[in-house]
């Protein structure tokens, strides 16, 4: 550092009052006014470096916001998505029931009423948890509880033997697919794009902007007061520089480092957790088409057809590891199409109806709400677990900013008392 | 100056960069159905006389078509299942009965071969037939010259009638059509059943279900007051919901003899579809079909036919 003592060239003697009280203007003095420079550069200096604090911190902030966003996002899409399977397992487990004939299975029942009350509970949970659902949350949950009041309604009708049971199950059933479907679609669709934009919360280019614009700024800055005064270097106007340089390369590394989290949580557990539950739900819906057809006797094509859909969505998205359940249950639907279509209708009923400890499909049904729990966990612990580092980053970096406006200001506060 | 220039600019920052890190998620929105038309019956090109009512002579010896069939082993045939006392499944049985399917299993039985019931709508009856996937439909089917120009039928097995069935309080001063000005009546989508009405009372309101038992879950739910059809196919309604429903004393609007529907080529299965029948008459199972289905409910005779045959 070069700081010897060396009179300021471009200080010159003030006005005195007369010239100030001239009658005539006076042309432009030709000296600088040193200590009114001075204060302008300081003026400056804090507020580079005090705006690189606030504007850093603000984009860490955000980061660390839009990290917990997308934690929020995704605890609220799986949410969403449980809704979807529970109302499908619902669906399928009270179609089932009607096909049997004479008095229900009372275990299916008890499942029946646990999944309801899973959706009830989880559409309140997601209310709450997200204002910008609820308009179609509450429309959901209306009818929620027309399809479980029709239900009851087909239930009590069927015990006492009229087939207008049937039709109430139909109504409940179709109204489910109607009505219920476009805005569960719309709420996972909602709820993806959210936590995928949050994923992308992190700035690291923003930051390292900032610190450049500071950089820029206090580099500057250096340079009018080494013109003013001959010197290269001004320690405070380094240590802010410093700061600035530090602060911007620990932070771009710090949002770097959460940002490829983030890409390999979206590809990764994120999208576990949606694929699996994507695939429980359409594997119920599969089970509610398959009784749907049987209900229909031989006027289910259209559900056949949906069930066919609902399989590739299977295929496609349960990890690989529970297909062979999948694959057993699919083998069983085939047999229970070929009784169907062979007129053993009846035959084809006990097949679909058989209720079993070991059945496949409630095997696999078992394994993806276990997988979905996981997943969901896993990628909310992931989005949780890095955001100390962006908070703290956050407080530290506005904390640095005020400590390098401190900086500039002694530094310059020096050449004011070699001025003076 | 420049301070307070710099202040603003602080200010501006910090306060854009809040806005940016604040919550701000744009409603859910369900994007809106398309919407969909129904398409009301064509309206008919021919006048239904007497003579539309006959059918092939009775012969059992067979032909083509029933040797098809006693091939196959079994008879596909198209049924209701929600026409409570015509064809409904039993939900404590699971079995589909009713008077049709008397008579549906009793033409499986004297072809010799396993009956297949297949569920079917009003609207699927002509289509199916047409394109053989059911052999029969023994499904409260109307005779009329229209259809005879798709597909062919038996002789008529029963003679009902369109009626009205109403609310127990809006049945007890029922006079006829003319008292359903501003009633909501409801008739399954695809029929004229609400045509005939509106000749009447212009001012029938007209709602639609897929069914008549579509209708009574309307009619139930408030949504419609009345619904329209068969006499024997309103007795089954009026079976599900006694106290609220009522189908009060009214001539008949319409005549509805039913008929067996076959494929138009199926000329020999007709002709032993009429042997059948003419058999069950003389034996007293149709008697006996009728009693134990139709009369608890319809509380009358039925009304007198006689099977029309000589079609060339």
């Amino acid at each position: 550092m070069s700081q010897t003592a060396a009179a300021p060239q471009a200080a010159s003697p003030p006005p005195t009052p007369a010239a100030a009280l001239a009658p005539a203007p006076a042309p432009a003095p030709s000296y600088v006014d040193t200590p009114a420079l001075l204060n302008r550069w300081q003026l400056i200096g804090m507020s580079v470096a005090i705006v690189f604090g606030i504007l850093s911190a603000l984009v860490q902030f955000s980061s660390w916001n839009a990290d917990g966003r997308a934690a929020d996002d995704t605890d609220q899409l799986v949410r969403i998505q449980n809704i979807q399977s529970s109302l499908f397992r619902a669906d399928a487990l009270a179609t089932n029931a009607f096909l049997v004939g004479g008095l229900e299975n009372t275990e299916q029942r008890g499942e029946y009423n646990r999944e309801i009350k899973s959706v009830l509970s989880n559409i309140a949970a997601a209310a709450n948890a997200q204002p910008a659902d609820s308009h179609v949350l509450a429309d959901l949950n209306k009818l929620v509880d027309d399809y479980t009041t029709s239900i009851a309604q087909a239930r009590a009708i069927n015990r006492q033997g009229f087939p207008v049971g049937a039709a109430y199950q139909t109504l409940a059933s179709n109204k489910l697919r109607t009505e219920g479907v476009p805005m569960l679609t719309a709420l996972v669709k909602a709820n993806t794009d959210r936590a995928d934009s949050a994923m992308g919360g992190q700035h690291p280019f923003w930051l390292l902007f900032i610190g450049i614009a500071a950089l820029v700024g206090l580099f500057w800055l250096n340079r009018e007061l080494g013109r003013a005064f001959r010197r290269r270097i001004n320690k405070g106007l380094a240590f802010a520089a410093i700061v600035v340089l530090v602060v911007t390369l620990v932070s771009v590394a710090g949002a770097w480092i959460r940002a490829s989290a983030n890409d390999s949580l979206r590809s990764g557990k994120f999208h576990d957790a949606v694929a699996s539950a994507t695939a429980r739900t359409a594997a119920n819906d599969a089970k509610a088409n398959e009784s749907l057809r049987l209900i229909k006797r031989g006027s289910g094509a259209q559900n056949e057809a949906d069930w066919g859909k609902d399989a590739a969505l299977v295929e496609k998205n349960a990890p690989s590891r529970y297909l062979s359940d999948w694959h057993v249950y699919t083998a069983q639907h085939a047999q229970i199409v070929k009784l169907d279509d062979g007129n053993n209708w009846d035959g084809a009923v006990a097949l679909a109806t058989k209720v079993d400890k070991n059945d496949a499909f409630a095997k696999f049904d078992a394994h993806l709400a276990a997988e979905v729990d996981q997943a969901r966990t896993s990628a909310i612990d992931d989005l949780e677990s890095g955001r100390w580092l962006a908070v703290t980053l956050s407080a530290l970096t506005l904390l640095l900013g005020v400590a390098a406006a401190i900086g500039v200001a002694r530094g310059i506060g020096e050449r004011r008392r070699e001025f003076s | 100056m420049s301070r307070m220039r710099s202040r603003g600019l602080l200010m501006s920052a910090a306060a854009g960069l809040l806005a940016l890190s604040a919550c701000s998620y744009a409603e859910t929105v369900v994007p809106k159905p398309k919407e969909t038309t129904s398409t009301a019956p064509a309206a008919a090109t021919c006048k239904t006389t007497a003579a539309d009512l006959r059918s092939y002579d009775p012969n059992r010896s067979g032909g083509p078509a029933v040797s098809r069939i006693r091939k196959a082993g079994v008879l596909k045939i198209g049924v209701s299942a929600d026409t409570l006392l015509l064809g409904a499944r039993n939900p404590s049985t699971n079995k589909i009965e009713g008077f049709d399917i008397d008579i549906a299993l009793r033409i499986a039985s004297e072809l010799g071969v396993k009956p297949q019931l297949r569920v079917i709508n009003a609207a699927d009856r002509i289509p199916l037939l047409q394109s053989h996937a059911i052999d029969i439909v023994v499904r409260n089917m109307t005779i009329n010259c229209a259809r005879w120009e798709q597909i062919a039928f038996s002789a008529e097995y029963y003679h009902a009638g369109q009626k009205v069935m109403l609310r127990s309080d809006l049945a007890a001063t029922y006079q006829g059509p003319q008292s359903l000005a501003h009633v909501k009546v409801c008739a399954p989508a695809g029929t004229t059943s609400i045509d005939n009405i509106r000749k009447i009372e212009k001012d029938a309101e007209a709602e639609t279900a897929d069914t008549h038992t579509g209708c009574l879950v309307k009619f139930q739910q408030g949504q419609v007051d009345a619904i329209t059809g068969d006499d024997t196919v309103l007795a089954g309604l009026v079976a599900q919901d006694h106290i609220y429903a009522a189908v009060p004393e009214q001539k008949a609007l319409t005549d509805e003899p039913y008929g067996v529907g076959v494929n138009a080529g199926d000329k020999d299965l007709v002709a032993f579809v009429n042997a059948v029948l003419q058999q069950m008459r003389s034996d007293g199972s149709w008697q006996k079909s009728y009693d134990k289905w139709l009369r608890p409910s319809l509380k009358v005779d039925p009304a007198t036919f006689q099977p029309q045959y000589g079609r060339p």
